[in-house]
């Protein structure tokens, strides 16, 4: 994709004139930001109709059972019962009749409506014509071109920037951590480099680098040239890369200020790993990525230093996978939330649990009080005794890290624990948590006993005044689906597909036959954009990266990379992966598998989630690879539309999802 | 206001010469009033207003849903010097009302290069617009003809209305039509690559914007 830059000149605008463009700017911020938010949600419950639809879209499913629910279905309604959309045969319950007479799923209708209220229609149309880059943020991006004059003093002709309202345009979240985020890394950077005037400096580099312009020569030395240095070798690797990647690089400040000051640091903070302090960080991911990207951008990014992180993802496949037979949970892997080995059935549950929760401003933190426990049930009813603790788990991460437990009470069935449990976290990153407080009985030589929990939904609890609350603990059962809705919504990956042509064969390709069948391979082009909203493994933001794999791989490994992303939850990769020598027919049997993760410096990384593109028809078995086809949605529609329409892009925001796991029945 | 409780979020642009009333018509359109006195935009404005949408069923027979439409309506400057900057926004939008003032021939002479202005720069060659010949009231000064700029539109196949943001004819009128026509754009594109997966033109009168791309793969 060429992307001549875009800016506009709008150097005859005087400095009253900008203000006032900025400021509507600035109110147009705010209604996409709500907009923003009001998508989110709607994915969320399309998320949620789906989830109660047990087949994927593979087919491999009798015809005699709903598509969604799969209650058995009537031989006699085959034929007008069919979706007309997934196919699927669905039962009446499932099915909503459209006023041509034919009928559409339940599903799919939410699909289509979704389209609708998200504006997705529209930006599917323009993508073909401007790829990604909005009007508003050409106009802005141009705006922050200073006026000749000023070149050396933007910083202070520029409005500072507000700290929640601006940043990305995706609406980050978490404006107070952001904010939080960017003042450690100020200090980072002051103690490594120290430019008093932090802000401004990377984008005097950044122009400079783009723009012979006279700019940086009064600025002092080093720092900056150091930065404008990674800055260029960084731009090399994104020739593949499309315009977003000019953008945040081309566009200086104001509400992108803080994404900017954040790129021109991760890659400040490459250097100085690079250059010195982590070893294992160097001998890692980052630099064999990094730099190898950066330097050679051509070049195959084959790396074979991360096995382990493949094993990992078939250990996540499988282990979902075993954790789906066993329980009645058809999409998530909540068993593995109960790391420990303990009966769940043996104990009928009874009681309740007396606690509070609040955050604490000062200490950034959420505060769990666990008072009591009222009437439990005994956990060993054989020997009529019971040894209660309770543990707590901040979902949807289900790692050790959230675990929070009490001191067992021995004896007793009504324990009183008086016991605080805190997590450190910054608030905004409780929107969309819950808090799970389970009961167990500790068996000293016998197996661990589950004596009933609550869940306690974090969004729509008053935080602030914390009452405390009694509330009857319930049993397992009732409970994975729910948790499986709180795992459920790990973010989305926005990306862009494009299906690149071969060049026509010529009369020369046509003398010589065997260059042929070579001419009619095109490329498949992966744009990596960004992911918003994902959620964090640990207390901090994460360090992400998006990993890619094309099944069923051919003769050469299949394996892309984006460089890793740090301490964001809405990062920009802004990355090409490149596959060569793909037809279109061939393509139409394929599948790409892109997955996000948490890079874990001194542990194996964290899967975030993922997406799995596809017709969502068919079922690829290809020796280990073994990947089925069962990308629904979006995941399915972008994938036409790149089939569909060779050499434009196909974008999509696809929800990512929270386990990769295959469908075992 | 952006309080997120609405179905769609529908943003329309008005475009036209400078002075035409674009300003006026949106303020007249949102707040129901009128300012006579002439301050020119700079660069960019928009408002808003949540109106109820009632679907018209296809077959023509009663109304159909009722959805809440948050509209954001851009407000454009009409002078040369904010040019560039204002064709920006031109792709952000999802409909066009283009403006000229019934009392100034040249701002109507003038709707022929708006009107290519917005197929370079719009999302799609062939956005919807409905023409607007403002400045209805002021009869006795009046230099464009209806019959004139009825033609025009007919020519490019969009609704003409005369308003006049003074007194608030047809004001309404004018921008519910175009929320019309986009919402039913809106439909049109949902519906046909699903009814018809298989035709390699899903979004029929949408796609002619592709050609363009090609010329810059690389």
């Amino acid at each position: 994709m060429p992307v001549a830059e875009e800016i506009l000149n709008l150097a005859h605008l005087t400095e009253a004139e900008r203000e006032m463009i900025v400021e509507v700017l600035q109110r147009d911020q705010e209604l996409r930001k709500a907009e923003e938010q009001r998508i989110r949600k709607l994915k969320t419950d399309l998320l949620d109709t789906k989830r109660k639809g047990a087949k994927s879209s593979s087919g491999r499913y009798g015809q005699h059972s709903c598509g969604r629910c799969q209650q058995p279905l009537s031989r006699l309604c085959l034929g007008p019962s069919q979706c007309r959309s997934c196919k699927h045969n669905v039962c009446p319950e499932c099915r909503a009749p459209q006023s041509d007479g034919s009928c559409l799923c339940t599903v799919c209708v939410k699909e289509s409506d979704l389209k609708k209220s998200t504006g997705d229609w529209f930006y599917d149309q323009r993508v073909n014509r401007f790829s990604t880059k909005q009007g508003h943020d050409l106009v802005r991006s141009s705006l922050k071109r200073p006026a000749p004059k000023k070149r050396l003093t933007t910083g202070e002709v520029l409005p500072p920037p507000p700290p929640a309202a601006s940043k990305q345009q995706n609406g980050d979240q978490e404006p107070a951590d952001g904010a939080r985020l960017s003042s450690r890394k100020t200090e980072t950077l002051s103690s490594t480099s120290t430019t008093p005037e932090s802000a401004p400096t990377p984008e005097l580099a950044r122009r400079r680098n783009v723009k012979s312009s006279p700019a940086g020569s009064s600025v002092s030395s080093l720092s900056v040239s150091a930065k404008a240095d990674s800055f260029s070798s960084h731009s090399s690797s994104s020739d593949a890369t499309a315009p977003q990647e000019n953008r945040s690089r081309l566009s200086p400040d104001f509400p992108e200020a803080e994404g900017m000051f954040k790129k021109s640091l991760r890659n400040r903070n490459d250097l100085v790993h690079a250059s010195a302090l982590d070893l294992r960080e160097n001998g890692e991911e980052e630099s064999s990525m990094g730099h190898r990207s950066y330097s050679v951008p051509g070049l195959d990014m084959q790396d074979e230093e991360d096995e382990d992180i493949d094993s990992l993802v078939n250990m996540h496949k499988k282990t979902v996978a075993s954790s789906r037979r066993s329980s009645a949970c058809t999409l998530g892997s909540t068993m593995s939330i109960y790391s420990e080995a303990g009966d769940y059935d043996s104990v009928d549950v009874s009681g309740e649990i007396v606690y509070s929760v609040s955050y604490d401003e000062h200490t950034q933190s959420l505060v769990i009080f666990i008072k009591e426990c009222r009437e439990l049930a005994y956990g060993d009813a054989i020997r009529g005794r019971c040894n209660p603790y309770v543990k707590c788990y901040l979902l949807p991460e289900k790692s050790r890290q959230s675990k929070r437990k009490t001191a067992v009470k021995r004896n007793t069935v009504h324990p009183v624990f008086n016991e605080t449990l805190k997590y450190s976290i910054g608030r905004l990153q409780l929107q969309g948590r819950s808090l799970l407080i389970a009961v167990w009985h500790s068996g000293r030589l016998t197996r661990n006993a589950f004596l009933g929990e609550v869940m306690v939904t974090l969004d729509v609890r008053d935080l602030d005044a914390p009452q405390e609350e009694c509330v009857g603990l319930v049993a397992k059962t009732a409970s994975p689906m729910e948790a499986c809705a709180l795992t459920e919504h790990k973010g989305d990956l926005v990306i862009s597909l494009k299906y690149v042509t071969p060049i026509k064969p010529t009369t020369i390709a046509k003398k010589i036959k065997s260059k042929k069948s070579k001419a009619e391979e095109g490329e498949l082009h992966v744009l990596i954009k960004e992911a918003k909203g994902l959620v964090a493994m640990k207390d901090e933001a994460s360090d992400s990266f998006v990993k890619g794999y094309l099944f069923p791989a051919n003769v050469k490994s299949t394996k892309r990379k984006t460089p890793v992303v740090k301490k964001n939850l809405n990062p920009h990769f802004d990355h090409t992966f490149v596959y060569k020598e793909l037809s279109l027919e061939r393509l139409r049997d394929m599948c790409l598998e892109l997955t996000v993760w948490d890079r874990e410096a001194l542990s194996s990384n964290e899967f975030m989630g993922g997406v799995r593109l596809s017709t969502g028809t068919g079922n690829r078995t290809d020796g280990k690879d073994g990947v089925e086809m069962d990308s629904v949605g979006e995941e399915v529609s972008v994938w036409e539309k790149m089939m569909q329409y060779p050499d434009s892009w196909a974008e999509g925001t696809l929800p990512l999802r929270a386990t990769m796991g295959k469908n075992d029945n | 206001m952006t309080d997120g409780d609405y179905d769609y979020l529908i943003k329309l642009l008005a475009l036209g010469d400078s002075g035409v009333g674009k300003t006026t018509f949106l303020y007249r359109y949102t707040d129901n009033k009128f300012n006579p006195k002439f301050i020119t935009t700079v660069g960019i404005d928009f408002r808003e207003k949540r109106v109820v949408y009632t679907a018209s069923n296809p077959n023509g027979t009663t109304a159909g849903k009722t959805f809440k439409v948050h509209l954001q309506l851009w407000d454009t400057a009409g002078q040369e010097r904010f040019r560039s900057l204002t064709t920006a926004f031109f792709r952000d939008a999802m409909g066009f009302l283009l403006m000229f003032d019934l009392t100034s021939q040249q701002s109507f002479l003038n709707v022929r290069n708006w009107m290519s202005q917005l197929q370079a720069n719009a999302y799609c060659e062939n956005p919807d617009i409905v023409l607007v010949g403002n400045k209805a009231d002021l009869s006795d000064q009046r230099e464009v003809q209806e019959k004139q700029a009825k033609e025009l539109a007919d020519k490019y196949g969009i609704p003409y209305f005369e308003t006049s943001a003074a007194t608030g004819t047809e004001v309404d009128k004018a921008v519910i039509t175009l929320l019309d026509l986009v919402m039913k754009r809106m439909e049109q594109c949902v519906d046909k690559p699903l009814a018809e997966p298989a035709n390699g033109n899903g979004a029929t009168k949408l796609s002619p914007a592709q050609p363009n791309e090609k010329k810059c793969a690389c």
